[in-house]
């Protein structure tokens, strides 16, 4: 399962078919929705996270991951149009981070797939 | 005046989005034939182009913050990166892209960022300008102990007022040199921000074909590792 965390839900809806038809993907427009969300639906195996959100960032909602052992584990795609170099995130484990203004469709699936593979040797 | 010029922050904050948003939904499009796949390439160009002069207004704004560093730039590298970016455009409007190098400094001091942006807003409007079949030269050559970089182009002549504007080295406002139609000179305007920011001169040289727009870049003192 991936989340896709993004107040845009259209820019949300990309990522979303980007991800590929056969994969279940759960789109949240808030980070409270999405924290919410991993109680009642498990820990997801891969999740794309908006920065600028409605209500708490995206920041906020790493810091509510990393403080829980199966939820820290989880890999994190940072997808925003914020200007992030140089600022180390792999302590929240985020594996990538996905410039709006200039990602592809290719981008999203290839994490997808990296992923995938992930677990499957695991 | 803050407060002025921090609503156009905010505005091009605003913008920024829902242009990334166009340019995603182009991106997704199912697969079309050729004629869709031409818009599609042209929808995904014209909304990079827009989100470009969107972050370029950003980043003038924060030239009052000084965070842009000035480090020593290899010239040639970011006038190749830039060409290479645009020149899937070139080629979509039938316009050619002349590139000549005979500068022997390599490296000028120069905010890599702002440089490329510079280089992109000339050879833009280089491109808009010359006809259909006409070509567009950057030049880069060494000048007076600088480096200047040149962009010709076959379009219209530069009106002598504007022209005057530009012999100062900087224009004051975009819309004092909507000169040549079809255009706010904003993309100038914003070359000559991120020139003088960067201690650079730009200029113009009238043609009686066209115009060319220069910035003058100072050499960096540093050893170039490329040379």
């Amino acid at each position: 399962m991936i989340y896709v965390i993004d107040d845009d839900e259209i820019m949300a809806g990309c990522i979303e078919r980007a991800c590929g038809e056969l994969r279940e993907v759960k789109i949240f427009t808030n980070g409270i929705e999405a924290a919410q969300a991993l109680d009642q639906t498990g820990v997801p195996d891969l999740i794309f996270l908006d920065i600028l959100l409605d209500g708490p960032d995206g920041f906020t909602f790493l810091n509510e991951l990393a403080s829980y052992a199966d939820t820290a584990v989880v890999p994190v795609v940072v997808v925003s149009s914020l200007d992030l170099a140089g600022r180390d995130l792999s302590v929240y484990n985020v594996v990538g981070v996905l410039d709006k203004n200039t990602m592809l469709p290719e981008e999203i699936k290839n994490y997808v797939v990296q992923y995938d593979e992930n677990k499957n040797d695991a | 005046m803050e407060a002025e010029v921090d609503g156009i922050l905010v505005a091009a904050h605003e913008l920024k989005a829902p242009l990334a948003v166009l340019r995603q939904l182009a991106l997704t499009l199912p697969g079309m034939d050729a004629e869709g796949e031409h818009t599609r390439n042209e929808m995904v160009s014209v909304s990079e182009r827009a989100i470009k002069q969107v972050n370029d207004l950003i980043k003038i704004r924060r030239l009052e913050d000084g965070l842009f560093e000035m480090e020593p730039v290899a010239v040639r590298v970011v006038c190749d990166e830039v060409a290479r970016e645009l020149m899937y455009l070139f080629d979509y409007n039938r316009r050619e892209l002349f590139i000549k190098y005979s500068n022997r400094a390599r490296l000028v001091t120069a905010n890599r960022d702002l440089l490329h942006s510079v280089v992109y807003n000339f050879l833009l409007n280089a491109m808009h300008y010359s006809g259909e079949g006409t070509r567009a030269e950057l030049n880069v050559k060494d000048f007076q102990g600088k480096v200047k970089i040149m962009v010709r182009d076959y379009g219209p002549a530069l009106p002598m007022d504007v022209w005057r504007e530009m012999k100062r080295g900087w224009i004051e406002k975009p819309t004092s040199i909507a000169m040549r139609p079809g255009s706010s000179g904003l993309g100038l305007y914003i070359a000559s921000k991120f020139s003088r920011y960067m201690n650079a001169k730009v200029g113009a040289v009238r043609h009686r074909d066209g115009t060319s727009f220069y910035v003058e870049m100072p050499v960096s003192k540093q050893t170039s590792l490329f040379a």
